[in-house]
């Protein structure tokens, strides 16, 4: 117990840990809010030069990084309606129209309380309840993580496009650009059109800054002449009553983000929609309707993907297993330091799983510290007219795209979105369902034929297994209610009433 | 009380050419491991589950259009004239010959000089003029985006 505390205390107490802590929180911040740096870039970019650092400092900084990007991402989600990162998609859907009544500096200072609330309940739920999480999620089948996978499509798409079938279209779209490349079981092309360029498959990346960028950016040419909204910054930490009003639903939501954060595979983005899903659910009477800046629909998402950062701690730390993609790359920093993550980690290395404990909650105290104090200048970005501000959006699209493998390729894929993008845009396709879409199709592909094989490739046996196996017959009721939620019946009816 | 909102111009031919694209999508999934579906484990069985998938939405879309009113055009030359006056303005159709400009230009001229030029030119089309602060404002961006990149985010520039 001494010794936890001592491993605990650790980044706290020593000035260099603390030091990189800090500069990872404050680094991650920017680089989740600027569009196409990602979190999962620039903690892969991390591991390059600190591959000679000790292991601590090392995981001091990917942990801040982590922490910071996660939150980073909803601030251009709030002013720019261009989510940093796919945990952010959802915070968008109210941020950006509470940005557009020049209430920025209100939702951001909200948002950064509510991510530091759920970060902490996230990290709590590491600390206390790791070992329980991550045996119910060992006992999970392939089948379901595919229904998770399907349901959180599903949620999506219902969510962010103008009607279920669009979202729909929008989400299977995105997961065939996910499966572009080389099959990775039996190396066979998919969607190559015979190209050999295109056996490596495309980057969701370049997938999301075209979609979320460059389309954004020719979006916003069709208001060069409105005058940008002047936000108010000017009262920036939440009064203690909006915080204490909205505790309930950040304490709710945060517990949504740390379950599905744990569930290997499912990060802060699809924590985040369940959240926001059953904000819109739950609560009766919101401060002003979803999707037209309710700070309900901020508070969920912003809490959930927060918690989900120490649910995607739990698989990695005690099972090998990444909780999402920033965590698959830390797993890979892990063993370049000779660490073993997976059962024997909590064994063998105790101190290693409570040091990265206590870095999350000192990130944590960072971006509370942080995320408060940068508001003012972060906001007056929104404030650059528009005819300065989208010329730079492209050139940082084009740096960004650019850097995933230095090559000019992935620079033209990344225009070629964004005009495709702009023409799904046109016409009511929301560029969410498709990134969820790209993200999730190969996880999909993988869990469905490892579901297959365990029934010997038999599809009833696969459809009894779906409605005898107690959890998967919640995630398909799940699926059918959702499915049903949205259909039409009552034109239905009417439609055979009237003959 | 539902809002019966008029279609697009040109929003038929889209959902048209979508539904074409995601036959397109069916047929390329249904050629994986060689024309013809060889199990229900295959590496193509998934993407030709995505193909039926895109195309049965594509349907409903389409199906659903046909209880909307169509849009205040004359013949289908009228529709495209409405489609590009509404959704490629002069600014749209500039700007993108710009990026693309500056996109051919990167390699021959390298990073900074080409970004500095697109910066420029582009600020100066938007803004109607404004020579100075224009060019002001494009060399402060290049600086700033030069550092941030290259010292601290340890990145490759084009």
């Amino acid at each position: 117990m001494t010794d936890s505390l001592a491993y605990f205390l650790m980044s706290w107490t020593d000035l260099s840990l603390l030091l990189l802590t800090a500069a990872g929180t404050f680094a991650g911040i920017y680089i989740g809010a600027i569009p196409g740096l990602s979190v999962t870039m620039a903690v892969s970019i991390l591991i390059s030069f600190t591959f000679a650092w000790d292991v601590n400092d090392a995981l001091a900084l990917m942990v801040g990084v982590f922490c910071g990007g996660v939150y980073g991402g909803s601030r251009t989600a709030i002013l720019l309606n261009i989510p940093g990162a796919p945990s952010a998609v959802a915070t968008s859907f109210d941020g950006y129209p509470l940005a557009q009544r020049g209430e920025a500096g209100q939702a951001i200072g909200l948002s950064t309380v509510m991510s530091v609330i759920g970060g902490l309940i996230g990290v709590l739920v590491l600390a206390s309840t790791a070992p329980v999480l991550s045996e119910f999620a060992l006992q999970f089948a392939p089948r379901d993580y595919f229904l998770i996978a399907v349901l959180g499509l599903l949620l999506v798409g219902s969510l962010a496009a103008e009607s279920l079938s669009r979202g729909i279209f929008a989400a299977a779209l995105g997961a065939v650009i996910g499966l572009v490349g080389m099959d990775p079981v039996t190396a066979e092309g998919r969607f190559t059109l015979g190209s050999m360029q295109l056996l490596g498959g495309i980057h969701y990346v370049v997938v999301m800054i075209g979609l979320f960028g460059v389309a954004e950016a020719f979006f916003q040419l069709h208001q060069l002449s409105v005058k940008p909204v002047r936000q108010n910054v000017e009262k920036i930490i939440p009064s203690l009553n909006l915080v204490l009003k909205f505790l309930p639903l950040s304490i709710r939501t945060s517990l949504i983000g740390v379950i599905v954060g744990a569930l290997p595979g499912t990060g802060g983005d699809i924590a985040s929609l369940f959240a926001y899903d059953h904000a819109k659910r739950s609560v009766k009477h919101p401060s002003r309707p979803f999707g037209k800046g309710a700070y309900e629909g901020l508070v969920a998402p912003e809490s959930a993907n927060n918690a989900a950062v120490g649910g995607a701690f739990v698989p990695m730390l005690t099972l090998g297993m990444p909780g999402d993609a920033v965590t698959a790359v830390m797993i890979g920093a892990l063993v370049i330091h000779g660490l073993n993550p997976g059962p024997m980690l909590m064994v063998t290395t105790p101190h290693i799983f409570w040091f990265v404990v206590g870095a999350l909650v000192l990130a944590n105290l960072f971006l509370l510290i942080f995320g408060l104090m940068g508001i003012k200048l972060f906001a007056k970005v929104v404030e650059l007219p528009k005819a300065i501000l989208i010329p730079l959006i492209l050139v940082l699209c084009v740096v960004g795209s650019y850097s995933l493998n230095n090559s000019m390729t992935e620079v033209y894929w990344m225009l070629g979105f964004g005009i495709a993008g702009y023409f799904l845009k046109i016409f009511g396709f929301e560029m969410g369902p498709i990134i969820l879409g790209v993200i999730l199709g190969p996880l999909m592909d993988n869990t469905y034929r490892q579901a297959m094989a365990s029934v010997g490739d038999s599809t009833p046996a696969l459809l009894i297994e779906l409605v005898t196996n107690p959890l998967s017959i919640i995630l398909t009721l799940a699926i059918v209610l959702l499915l049903v939620s949205n259909l039409p019946l009552k034109r239905m009816i009417r439609g055979s009433e009237n003959g | 009380m539902s809002k019966q909102t008029k279609l697009q111009p040109g929003e038929r031919a889209f959902n048209l050419l979508l539904l074409l694209f995601s036959l397109g999508i069916f047929y390329e999934a249904y050629r994986i491991s060689g024309p013809g579906f060889e199990s229900i484990n295959s590496p193509g069985a998934f993407p030709i589950g995505l193909g039926i998938i895109l195309m049965l939405s594509m349907i409903v879309i389409i199906t659903g259009q046909l209880r909307k009113p169509k849009p205040d055009t004359q013949g289908a030359l009228d529709e495209a004239r409405q489609f590009l006056s509404a959704h490629f303005p002069l600014p749209i159709v500039v700007f993108s010959a710009m990026a693309i400009g500056y996109l051919l230009l990167l390699e021959s001229l390298g990073f900074i000089i080409s970004t500095l030029l697109f910066l420029f030119a582009s600020m100066v089309y938007l803004r109607h003029g404004r020579l100075v602060s224009s060019a002001v404002i494009a060399g402060v961006s290049i600086a700033i985006i030069y550092i941030l990149f290259t010292l601290l985010f340890q990145v490759y520039l084009p």
